[in-house]
């Protein structure tokens, strides 16, 4: 009797389990800014994300240009408020804003109580596009931004890590290159990058879409697309500095890696301890088709095939990671790393590995109703075109995938460095 | 207009404070089973999934020193990965188990035959040989293993699970489709009566060369300084023979006893009801065996720490910027004064609290400042522990004078009200945060239990928290802020490598030496430095030979 009731009690909770998503509703502003709100006022709370798309022309001339940008806005006054007044109508009202740098661009998220929802969104917009960035800010992120640049905190891990970063936005910086970003510079960095043509607004929680459309409207509807100034070329030269082929046990020298090629030189970080670690790190192909990159970031990680070296996934770069014992060689454990890379590469992908990922990603679709914020994050890669459609996901064949892995694991895209002790290799 | 726009949103935003937050509590459905496992249950119609959470009371705090770093090798080895072949309780020759302690009598013997290389070098070596039969014997029990991608079961069902090893519990939080609930549950339930253990090895050598190469740092070295004696203030890099000593068999028996089903609390919050889920929760959690009501079962007796240890110092040299860690022993989380002390807590930390304002704003002596609560644990008294780093050309002495001068503001001046209100707001916000999250209203639930003792402490805290009063704040700091209960630590931007090589390895072998013989991190780094102080008199050749004799009083492992 007991385990038909457990049955029956299951059987009576899966009506309520159909995909239970919130219909996500968009408008757009008349200065282009697109908005997409998903409604649910199952808790008085709000929450927002605008996402700037960058162009990748930006961070070409300028390296460490977005993120200094970026540092430089959180510290600067913003519409009518000091930063000191700012900063206290956020922690007045318990709003938390968190600027990001990442692969798709700048963005801001934002949670605040749904009371509360004009006064945050207001302030998002002020410090978007109404921060005033003066040179005094500007030389004291600057310092700041090199401190970081040195990563004195960083693990040596992480340093490494940072070496191997593809993503030019996410590189780190050469003081060469922070020292030649000036003033004008920064704000024809504002011009360019912060327009409402390229911005995407998610709106998440407790509000209705005309309440949402009102107060979109009365926070960023004065956003307008500045005059663009003529890109300074003042950091021509500093951009050229990017590729230093160098010593490969000068991690300074190694701050500006080469661009990924199989005979790049190696990375070596040293650490003060003995350690021997092999990481490779290969960015996604930009033109890799969603449904693909969705399936190998389930299939990659767990692949046997691997052991003992681990695979993850952070943001878009897939990361190799191979311990070996210290007193061992840096060069082998690092063609260990890539052999096991380029096996998975050659091996590819079986039928019955892709009908699994496709039912494990499937499945995986009810976890995001426990993610408030992955709800955000999949709104906002909808709005980008990058969303993963299960038509399609189901519709994937095998060569497809296999094509995929292939151009994912390209030697040729994958940046491998050493993490070594204080002596040896 | 500017002046004018500041007060009236201040005004609006403190006339919206009034009305309180909903209670989740009253979300909350607990039932005890027969043998001891709490299950507590937290429906949202609204969500297709669970966030399970498994907590098991006791963590890190409750190993003895023989098995230190036995709760992180459970979260690693027993947790994190479910693999088919795991579940699988088959005995006999030629089983995954067979293997498995095949590879631990392989494992000692390396591990004997090493320490006894070290002791006489010129004698014959097995350790190859050994080698070599554990690298066959690992052949073997990966051939075991699928070969095929997704062999995790819960990835291969689209949900993901973690284990954190923490002070007070391990936790394990898993989240999956509703419809996968007893397929869940089963699992879990046989990860736990077969405890396989299958990646033993791999997750205690990867843990020891992490500990290796992560080298000493600045919060385990205060904790140990400030905690002396006390299994808080124990840091795992100084148990690592004990750790690359134990078996599989050993953490086995721990696993028997810390995993015991009246030292768990499963708590479900999403998609599925007390109705749907006790049954299935209580034909599979409810199976595990009791624990027998012997010695062994009972909770450890742990040391005591009086709190006015009095005023204790260290420095040290990790390279890297330098920073200053203060700490206060503060009492456990049931204590009355603990609620007053993370009030106190929240007003000093984050970017619109006092250090931030003070410290790193308007004195400009700090680059940054973060504050702590309950390091490492709540469930017995703690740390309150506050890191500064310097700003460039601010010693480490001025930003200590001006971290005193804001602990004795709080203890003396009054607290503003709006000051006041805005922690309260930012309780509010973190709470309707918890609430929204199935991940964190879990992993609360089931640290209020771990810490306090009862679930319920993490509304009540909340309800309490709002009717506190600034003078009870500042009646807890000056009782527990105070020098008698405080350690600082001094980190200097200089390493051991600039020191000269014969200096940096006395210093190495003195730390190993004392760390056999004195407990007390403080005491143990003053032996070092006058240890150090008189061997700068002797001549090169007498420091040499001292070095030798020191040497020669190591253990092996150590040398």
């Amino acid at each position: 009797m007991r385990p038909l009731a457990a049955l029956a009690a299951i059987i009576l909770t899966l009506p309520g389990q159909a995909q239970t998503s919130i219909r996500p509703q968009a408008f757009s502003l008349p200065n282009g800014m697109r908005v997409v709100l998903l409604e649910d006022h199952e808790r008085p709370l709000v929450r927002a994300r605008l996402n700037v798309l960058l162009s990748r022309d930006l961070e070409t001339v300028h390296p460490g240009l977005a993120a200094l940008a970026l540092r430089v806005l959180g510290h600067s006054d913003a519409g009518a408020f000091s930063l000191d007044e700012f900063e206290q109508l956020l922690a007045g009202a318990g709003i938390e804003l968190v600027p990001a740098l990442r692969t798709d661009g700048l963005s801001w998220s934002l949670l605040a109580r749904s009371r509360d929802q004009d006064l945050a969104l207001g302030l998002l917009a002020d410090r978007a596009f109404r921060s005033v960035a003066t040179s005094l800010t500007l030389e004291t992120d600057r310092l700041a931004s090199w401190r970081e640049t040195e990563r004195l905190e960083a693990t040596p891990r992480a340093k490494l890590r940072l070496l191997l970063e593809p993503d030019p936005t996410l590189q780190i910086p050469t003081l060469d290159h922070l020292s030649a970003i000036n003033h004008p510079d920064l704000l024809a960095f504002y011009a360019r990058a912060l327009r409402p043509d390229r911005a995407v607004l998610v709106l998440q929680g407790d509000l209705g879409l005309e309440q949402a459309k009102r107060l979109v409207l009365l926070s960023f509807g004065t956003w307008t697309v500045q005059a663009q100034p003529p890109v300074p070329a003042t950091t021509e030269a500093a951009a050229q500095a990017t590729v230093q082929p160098a010593a490969a046990s000068a991690p300074a020298a190694a701050s500006a890696p080469a661009p990924a090629t199989p005979q790049a030189p190696r990375i070596l970080v040293r650490s003060p301890r003995p350690a021997l670690l092999a990481m490779a790190v290969a960015a996604q192909p930009e033109d890799l088709d969603p449904e693909s990159a969705a399936l190998l970031a389930l299939l990659l990680p767990g692949d046997p095939a691997l052991a003992p070296a681990q695979l993850r996934l952070e943001g878009l770069d897939l990361v190799g990671e191979l311990e070996a014992d210290p007193s061992g060689s840096a060069s082998s454990a690092e063609t260990s790393m890539v052999e096991r890379l380029q096996a998975i590469r050659q091996r590819g992908f079986t039928e019955t590995d892709l009908r699994r990922a496709q039912a494990a990603w499937s499945e995986s679709r009810a976890l995001i109703t426990l993610h408030p914020e992955a709800q955000v994050r999949e709104a906002l890669a909808e709005a980008r075109g990058r969303s993963v459609s299960p038509t399609r996901v189901n519709a994937l064949t095998l060569e497809t995938l296999n094509q995929g892995l292939r151009r994912w694991l390209d030697p040729a895209r994958i940046r491998t460095g050493v993490l070594a002790g204080p002596v040896g290799p | 207009m500017r002046r004018l726009v500041l007060p009236l949103l201040a005004v609006l935003g403190l006339s919206a404070q009034a009305p309180l937050l909903d209670s989740h509590t009253e979300d909350v459905q607990e039932r005890r089973l027969a043998n001891g496992v709490r299950l507590l249950v937290v429906e949202r119609r609204a969500v297709t999934a669970f966030h399970a959470a498994l907590v098991f009371r006791g963590g890190r705090a409750e190993e003895p020193p023989p098995l230190a770093g036995a709760t992180d090798l459970l979260a690693r080895a027993l947790y994190g990965a479910t693999w088919p072949e795991d579940l699988d309780p088959a005995k006999g020759n030629g089983s995954l188990d067979a293997l498995l302690k095949e590879e631990e009598g392989l494992l000692e013997a390396l591990r004997l035959e090493r320490l006894r290389q070290r002791k006489a070098p010129e004698s014959a070596n097995q350790a190859q040989a050994l080698g070599a039969s554990l690298w066959t014997l690992h052949q073997a029990v990966r051939a075991r293993y699928s070969t095929s991608p997704l062999a995790d079961l819960y990835a291969a069902r689209g949900g993901r699970q973690t284990a954190t090893a923490g002070a007070d519990a391990l936790l394990v939080q898993t989240e999956l489709p509703a419809s996968d609930f007893e397929f869940w549950c089963r699992t879990e339930v046989q990860r736990l009566n077969v405890l396989q253990l299958s990646r033993f090895s791999e997750a205690r050598a990867a843990l020891a060369t992490e500990l290796r190469s992560r080298g000493p740092q600045g919060l385990p070295m205060i904790q140990g300084a400030a905690l002396p004696g006390h299994p808080y203030g124990r840091d795992l890099a100084d148990h690592l023979p004990a750790l690359e000593a134990m078996r599989r068999s050993d953490l086995q028996t721990w696993a028997r006893r810390a995993c015991r089903p009246d030292q768990l609390t499963v708590v479900l919050v999403g998609g599925l009801s007390m109705d749907a889920a006790l049954p299935l929760v209580e034909r599979t959690f409810g199976a595990l065996p009791a624990g027998a009501a012997s010695a062994s079962t009972e909770d450890p007796l742990l040391p005591e720490i009086p709190a006015d240890l009095g005023d204790r110092r260290i420095q040290a040299s990790l390279g890297g910027t330098p920073a200053l860690l203060v700490s206060w022993r503060i009492p456990a989380r049931p204590h009355r004064d603990h609620l007053a002390l993370r009030m106190a807590a929240r007003l000093l930390e984050g970017p619109s609290g006092r250090l931030a304002q003070r410290l790193v704003r308007q004195k400009a002596v700090a680059q940054s400042a973060d504050v702590w609560m309950d390091v490492p644990g709540g469930r017995l008294p703690g740390l309150l522990v506050v890191r500064a780093v310097p700003s460039e050309g601010h010693s480490l002495a001025e930003l200590e004078g001006a971290l005193h001068t804001e602990i004795l503001r709080l203890q003396q001046e009054p607290i503003p009200t709006d000051e006041w209100q805005r922690a309260l707001t930012q309780i509010d916000v973190e709470q309707l945060r918890i609430q929204d999250e199935p991940g964190a209203l879990a992993s609360t639930l089931a640290r209020a239990w771990a810490e306090a003792g009862d679930w319920r402490q993490a509304e009540q805290e909340v309800q309490r928290l709002r009717n506190l009063g600034p003078e009870a704040v500042q009646l807890a700091t000056r009782t527990w802020l105070n020098p008698s209960h405080r350690t600082t630590l001094w980190l200097q931007s200089g390493t051991d490598e600039s020191q000269d090589p014969l200096e940096a390895e006395t210093a190495r072998v003195l730390k190993a030496l004392a760390a056999t013989r004195i407990e007390d991190l403080a005491q143990r780094e003053r032996l070092v430095s006058e240890g150090l102080r008189q061997l700068r008199m002797l001549s090169l050749d007498e420091r040499r030979r001292t070095l030798k004799l020191l040497e020669a009083q190591l253990t092996p492992e150590k040398r």
